[in-house]
């Protein structure tokens, strides 16, 4: 198939069916992308305003997100390369943005 | 897209774990023909996911994905991921096993495991495959080393946004994927189905699973292993290095009031292997395993318990009746101590539970090889033929029939194949 | 390979492996990779977190496939491990897997290395690696038929299951058994835990099945004299075994007379062998909790022999017309010994290992007793309780049940038994006192008629057939596998495989596995009828050779060298031949040939001159 194909007419069919039956699941999810794009932005702002990194703790007091759920971020952004790992701060490490990452998760690229 | 296909084989093996792929490369290389069923995405079970392993610290991923890969590659072999065994049939001489492929909403052929798609995808998930630490996407390769490299969607976190289809680079990703029927027909079945650990979701007195830093066994593993979400050790509650970490044994096991009355053979180990790792990472942290034996039996077990003793990890014996949770993320451990004071409480940064190893799968309905009150599959020469059911012509192999390590287990596949294959001879000759 | 100049490949793929850590914790991957793809003649140099992985294999796959390399060098864990892998990944890629050279980074740099240092010597591994790959050739793995033949060695539990299960998958099997019995320690057990099936009924059905089949030759009082050839093609020499008295620890009683005058000594032609030579039990030390010295102190396999003539008096156990009051059980004789607190035996060892049977063993005879005898009382005596199989840990709730009592010691403070005074323990032969951990560490005395010694398991008396075997042996002393999990019956020794007690304590059951998963890596090896072989074996180039038969003289494997006569130019010659399966491929003759006319393949002088000059030479530093 690929993208120069377009879908025929009974796959979009289909597809607007498939749509209309998850509706509600979808709107669920969609409500929780949300949440997550506003979540990392407040994330990687305040990733950006500490130049030499934040630790957990700072970054869920400047951006009011539980630390717990800061933790569950900072480990799926520095799975794809947002966020590295910097020095250590006390108990805990910095982290801050990588140079020239792809953003992961919340908008397309 | 098939339906009703059927496919013959000498040997069927369900379940692509280390206990299933171990069987069936002992069987594929005496000639016969194998199908291997496994019910996950990949192939390579609870070993795979592990992160080194005892006595001798290699690296899990160094002994399973060879065998992984061996597996996939033999020409006698042939595996189908993502299935669910609907029916297991024996019927003279064969054996009838009615499948369902469930969609991956990806097809299988045309996925190349590059990844775009995952890439693309905006939900962000929490990834069964690491704890649930870390995100991954709605659409996603399962795992790094998973075979096969093809990706998966999980249609209940799918949005139908379309950005997966517009980014796979072979139109791989099919929203409207159906589940598909077939049925293998074989002369012998290997049952390699596994274990699961039970939760901690529904024991009050480890706080249900609502407190934070206590985690599971299978939790540290991912967090101990290369591919981990964090790359060391850290508490995942706040990212803080664990200063005091604490391991529970029997936390699900020997004990009947959690359902588990018997001893799951193998928590002695990991928890004296994560405990060893642990105190790699973090040199100066204090780890304690509180247990009531230690039960090292196998090849080089007592020596590596006593290593870890050397390495100054504390063993406490006593029964851990309840973790409390404190203010700022610290588990308080009470504990009724052998020796000393008796009912003692103590405080650590992160506690591991050593969970009850139950069966993955239960024959019900499905299969009519028979059970044991301990639910799994019941072997009628324990001591001669460990590997032989109920049913003729079906083995057993591996965790499927009783917690097992995994020396314990390989050693128990190649036992199956050997079974399997003698069964084969005989029906051949039989004609 | 002639004399003539070997092309240097410059398309030399180098796949460096992270190990998930184990490397690169230690070893910077990505240094490694920029400086050595700037040696010449290499193509490209990559890296992986598995490179053992599917994902990590394809790598070398599609730049073989596309032509982009043409000689592989991997950089990962020891060759013992992945060569093998690594080998099918080429041949699957189309290419020849021996254009394949490995350099081993984890047990040799980053399990022994830190930082820097660690650095530059995977550096220095992988240069040499390249040089000797740039003049790799292919070869062809030698192809030797195989005899479908397996000798077992053992006629206990586990060499029985073996050799009827070869029997019934179509192989000749031959089983030696050095006494005159078959069933090995099992014969003398009275029933097995925690299954409760009679041992006397196991080893009656694998009797009958070897001894039944027309597969199986069964030769008792016989033991190995002679050990030769090579995987596929065995020659063993066996003799009859005159028994003398010091065969007497085995329990059976051997006499002379049987086999008279010079025994004659037999060949068997075999393709495989599999050892289940079985263990010995621990005979504890005189004096080792008053054994020898006190009346009443037994080991655990004398009272289960003790125990099946069991007599009654009232509800008590009678033993031996004594009549049995109290018993104490003791854990762990013989096991889990500390340096430092336990007495070594006469060549100075400890057996530190667990004996994994005798918790499940002593708990099943303490059962036995409080429920036949409900009048004599049991104590059990403790360090851990190790009951992990299925039905054991019921076993050990029936134990307690059944009114068993038990007292936990440590290592450190092991249960005194002494000879018993009448006093506080009452009238009582013996009087013992532990430590115990149950109450806190109170100290408990008691009065027992009869004191059992949980002994362990140890490593058979088989040190002749492991010299002569060339057999590799732990540090437990017994039989070591190659890898626990990645080949887990197999030895060093290409078909020789170990079956159950030989390679370390186990049940019935799991001896039974081993023995099975012995039988079918047999089976595997020997199904085609052939074996293959690396081909690193030494070669004559005929044009040098001039017949002086130095190498056969140096060579160390029996009749891997002949001289030949031959047809040259000049005329008949006499010059040597390699016999390619007998070959060690340890170079001896290399060594020693004035001409230089034998070599090495996949090993050749100047692939090791190749290897030296890069370790000598200055890598290129990219940093």
């Amino acid at each position: 198939m690929g993208e120069a194909q377009q879908p025929d007419q009974a796959v979009k069919e289909a597809l607007k069916r498939l749509r209309q039956k998850r509706q509600e699941r979808i709107r669920e999810v969609a409500e929780q992308v949300k949440v997550q794009k506003a979540e990392l932005k407040a994330i990687r702002e305040q990733l950006a305003a500490d130049g030499e990194g934040a630790t957990p703790p700072r970054l869920a007091e400047g951006t009011g997100i539980e630390v717990s759920r800061v933790m569950w971020y900072l480990a799926t952004l520095k799975r794809y390369g947002e966020v590295v790992e910097g020095a250590k701060d006390g108990g805990w490490f910095r982290y801050r943005l990588a140079n020239n990452a792809r953003q992961s998760g919340g908008e397309e690229q | 897209m098939t339906s009703g296909r059927t496919i013959t084989c000498d040997a069927l093996v369900v379940g692509g774990g280390i206990a299933g792929l171990q069987a069936a490369l002992d069987l594929a290389d005496q000639g016969f023909s194998v199908v291997i069923i496994e019910s996950d995405l990949s192939i390579g079970g609870k070993m795979i996911r592990l992160s080194k392993v005892f006595p001798t610290l290699d690296c899990s991923s160094c002994i399973t994905t060879p065998k992984m890969a061996s597996a996939a590659h033999h020409d006698n072999i042939t595996i189908f991921t993502w299935c669910e065994l609907q029916s297991l049939e024996r019927d003279n001489t064969t054996v009838t096993a009615r499948v369902t492929a469930r969609p991956r909403y990806v097809d299988e052929e045309k996925c190349i495991g590059c990844r775009k798609c995952e890439y693309a995808c905006p939900v962000l998930v929490p990834d069964p495959e690491q704890g649930g630490f870390s995100g991954t996407k709605a659409i996603r390769i399962p795992f790094s080393n998973a075979i096969p490299q093809v990706a998966a969607l999980d249609p209940e976190h799918c949005m139908l946004c379309g950005r997966c289809a517009r980014a796979c680079p072979t139109g791989a990703v099919d929203y409207l994927q159906q589940p598909r029927q077939f049925t293998v027909t074989a002369r012998t079945a290997v049952l390699a189905t596994g274990f699961e650990m039970t939760s901690p979701g529904d024991r009050p007195q480890y706080g249900n699973g609502t407190i934070a830093n206590v985690i599971t066994a299978l939790q540290m593993e991912r967090i101990l292993a290369p591919h981990g979400p964090y790359n060391r050790v850290l508490r995942p509650m706040d990212g803080m290095e664990p200063d005091s970490i604490a391991f529970v044994q029997c936390a699900g096991s020997r004990d009947l009031s959690m359902g588990v009355p018997y001893c799951s053979r193998f928590c002695c180990m990991y928890a004296i292997k994560q405990a060893m790792l642990l105190s790699g990472a973090l040199p100066l942290a204090d780890i304690v395993i509180y247990y009531m034996d230690i039960r090292a039996f196998g090849k080089g077990y007592e020596q590596f318990y006593q290593t870890a003793k050397a390495m100054g990890i504390q063993f406490v014996k006593g029964k851990v009746a309840r973790l409390q949770g404190l203010e700022g993320g610290t588990v308080a451990v009470h504990y009724e101590a052998q020796e000393g004071e008796g009912v003692s409480v103590d405080n650590h940064d992160l506690v591991v539970l050593s969970m009850g190893v139950v069966p993955h799968w239960s024959p019900e309905g499905i299969c009519r090889v028979s059970t044991g009150a301990d639910r799994f599959i019941r072997t009628v020469r324990p001591s001669l033929s460990p590997v032989r059911t109920d049913l003729e012509g079906v083995f057993v192999a591996g965790a499927a029939s009783g917690p097992k390590d995994i020396v314990d287990t390989i050693a128990e596949a190649g036992a199956a194949a050997m079974a399997a294959s003698n069964y084969l001879a005989a029906v051949r000759q039989q004609g | 390979m002639s004399g003539s100049r070997q092309r240097k490949s410059d398309r030399v793929g180098v796949y460096i492996c992270h190990c998930g850590g184990n490397i690169s914790d230690h070893v910077d991957v990505e240094k490694v990779r920029a400086d050595v793809e700037r040696i010449p003649g290499v193509a490209v140099a990559r890296t992986n977190m598995f490179m053992c992985s599917d994902p990590g294999q394809e790598l070398i796959i599609e730049d073989l496939r596309q032509g982009i390399v043409d000689r592989v060098v991997v950089a990962s864990c020891a060759p013992s491990l992945h060569e093998a892998t690594f080998r099918s990944a080429i041949a699957r890629a189309g290419a020849n897997p021996y254009i394949y050279e490995h350099a081993n980074i984890r047990e040799h740099v980053s399990w022994v290395l830190h930082g820097d240092k660690a650095t530059a010597k995977a550096e220095k591994l992988v240069a040499a690696a390249v040089g000797k790959a740039r003049l790799l050739e292919p070869l062809d793995p030698i192809h030797v038929e195989a005899r479908r033949h397996v000798t077992v060695i053992g006629a206990g539990i586990a060499g029985m299951t073996a050799a009827r299960l070869l029997a019934d998958r179509g192989l000749e099997v031959v089983l030696i058994e050095k006494s005159p019995y078959l069933g090995g320690h099992a014969a003398r057990l009275d029933r097995v835990a925690p299954t409760g099936e009679r041992a006397a009924d196991l080893v009656s059905e694998l009797a009958e099945a070897v001894l039944e089949h027309a597969a199986v030759t069964v030769m008792t009082s016989t033991r190995l004299a002679g050990f030769d050839g090579y995987v596929g093609n065995y020659d063993l020499r066996v003799r009859p075994v005159l028994a003398g008295p010091a065969e007497d620890r085995n329990g059976y009683v051997p006499f002379h007379g049987v086999v008279g005058g010079n025994p004659p000594e037999l060949t068997i032609k075999t393709g495989a062998v599999i050892l289940a030579t079985g263990f010995r039990s621990y005979r504890p030390r005189r004096g080792e909790y008053g054994y020898g010295d006190l009346a009443g102190v037994v080991t655990l396999p004398e009272f289960i022999r003790l125990f099946s003539a069991a007599e009654r008096s009232g509800d008590c156990l009678v033993l031996d017309g004594r009549t049995i009051r109290s018993v104490a059980m003791i854990h762990c004789v013989g096991s889990r010994q500390i340096p430092g607190i336990h007495e070594e035996d006469g060549d100075g060892r400890l057996n530190e290992y667990c004996s994994r049977t005798c918790c499940s063993a002593v708990l099943h005879a303490a059962c036995r007793i409080r429920e036949l005898f409900a009048g004599t009382r049991v104590h059990d005596l403790y360090r851990d309780i190790r009951t992990y199989g299925r039905g054991q840990e019921e076993l050990y709730e029936r134990a307690s049940k059944s009114g068993v009592l038990f007292h936990r010691f440590t290592a450190e403070a092991p249960p005194l038994v002494e000879p018993g005074d009448g006093g506080e323990t009452g009238d009582f032969p013996l009087r013992l006192t532990v430590r115990d951990g149950l109450t806190f560490g109170e100290e408990v005395r008691m009065g027992v008629d009869l004191v059992v010694l949980a002994t362990g398991m140890e490593a058979g008396d088989i040190d002749e057939l492991v010299a002569m075997m060339k057999l590799p042996v732990g540090t437990d002393r017994f039989l070591q596998e190659v890898h626990p999990k990645l080949a887990p019956v197999e030895t060093s020794v290409a078909g020789v495989f170990l079956a159950g007690t030989a390679q370390a304590p186990m049940t019935i059951g799991e001896a039974c596995n081993g023995a099975a998963a012995a039988a079918v890596k047999a089976a595997s090896l020997l199904g085609r009828g052939y074996v293959e072989l690396d081909p690193f074996v030494a070669d004559v180039d005929p044009a040098l050779c001039r017949g002086t038969g130095d190498c056969l003289q140096a060579c160390l494997a029996d009749g891997a060298l002949e001289m030949v006569e031959v047809e040259t130019e000049e005329g008949a010659a006499r010059q040597a031949r390699v016999i390619a399966a007998r070959c060690l491929g340890c170079g001896a003759c290399v060594a020693v040939c004035p001409t230089g006319a034998i070599d090495l393949k996949g090993w050749s002088l100047k692939q090791y001159e190749a290897m030296v000059d890069m370790i000598v030479a200055d890598i290129p530093d990219n940093a």
